[in-house]
Parts: structure tokens; sequence; C-alpha cells
């Protein structure tokens, strides 16, 4: 009887221990991409592919645009604002907060630049 | 076998004159015509329309969505 509960905690500390590894893997996905020189923050509040990049890469970044986009839409929604403003505010604040040295950013002029010191930031993200 | 040669005097000079005309029109449309592609493509943002007061009302929405949100933002 011992012994069985023995395997069945040491079971269930090796699932939760995957498990674990899984949400740790998912939570860093934009920050991973951003880091990786293939993806960089758009100012429109999207991701997007830098140069070439793989099938994957480029899979990830449309799964994630998709989900950005959810969230954009409902807290347009809850705020009276359009999708595109909901968007464009959250890219202001990635630019800020997110783009790390080195990392690629895109202002509205539709060139890809690589984060070195302060990004100038439009005039419209306060 | 020679056959008569369908190239008699007037449509001769008609044959030179229109050479003429599409050289002419060549060269001077040649001259006259310059077209340069700008040096570095210009983003027309046709449908960047936000109102700033919004963007001021979001900022806290959004620090919010981004900061629940990671992997994703």
């Amino acid at each position: 009887m011992k012994s069985r509960i023995k395997i069945a905690a040491v079971i269930g500390i090796v699932l939760a221990a995957v498990a674990g590894d899984g949400v740790a893997a998912q939570t860093d996905a934009s920050a991973s991409l951003r880091a990786s020189g293939s993806v960089g923050e758009q100012y429109d509040g999207y991701l997007g592919v830098v140069g070439d990049a793989n099938a994957n890469i480029r899979d990830q970044v449309s799964a994630i645009n998709i989900k950005r986009r959810a969230f954009y839409t409902e807290l347009a929604r809850q705020r009276g604002a359009t999708i595109q403003e909901v968007a464009v505010a959250t890219a202001c604040d990635l630019l800020r907060r997110k783009v790390g040295q080195g990392d690629y950013y895109k202002l509205p002029d539709g060139e890809w630049r690589k984060r070195d010191g302060d990004i100038s930031l439009p005039s419209y993200c306060g | 076998m020679m056959s008569k040669s369908r190239m008699d005097a007037p449509r001769v000079k008609q044959a030179v004159v229109k050479t003429a005309l599409v050289a002419v029109l060549s060269v001077s449309a040649g001259a006259c015509v310059q077209l340069s592609a700008p040096e570095k493509p210009i983003e027309i943002n046709l449908n960047i329309n936000i109102r700033q007061e919004v963007l001021v009302r979001l900022e806290k929405d959004v620090q919010e969505l981004v900061d629940k949100n990671p992997g994703v933002f």
C-alpha cells in the first residue's frame, strides 16, 4: 500500500515537472522570437518576420499575431476604441518596454531597425 | 522567278516617310521622357487612423494586457 502511494507521488511529480516545462517554454515565445533576430515588433502592434525565415518561425509569428488580434478586439470592445487604436497603443508600450537592445523593430516608415540605445517613438505614442 | 515588285515609286516614298516618322518619334520620345524611381520606397499608411486621446486613455489598459499575457506580448 505504501509503495503504491510513493509511486503515485513520483508520477505526479514527474508530470508536474513536464507540464511546468511546457508552460515555461510558452511564456517566453514572443521574447524568444524577438531575441532570435528573425522577428521584430511592428508599430502596428504585431510581430513581423525580418528577412527570410523558415516556416516554423513564420507559423509561430502567425499564431501569436492571431492571439494578439483577439486581445485587441476584446479590449477595443470594452473601451470603445477601434481595434487599430488598441493595437497601436500596445505597440507603443511594446516598443518602450519589450524591445531589447539588439532586437528588431519597425516604425511607420517601414524600415526594420535594430535597437541600439533609445527608440525614437512616433509622436502619437506620447 | 522574279515577281512584280510591290515597291513602286509612291509606295517607296510612303515607306520612307513612315520610317522617318517612326525614327523621329522614337528619338524625341526617348529624349523627352525620363522616369526615375525614388531611392527609398515610400510607405503610405492608407489606413492608420487613430485618435490621440484614445491612445492616452488606453495606456494603462494596454500595459496591463502586455503584463498579463507574457509570451503573446
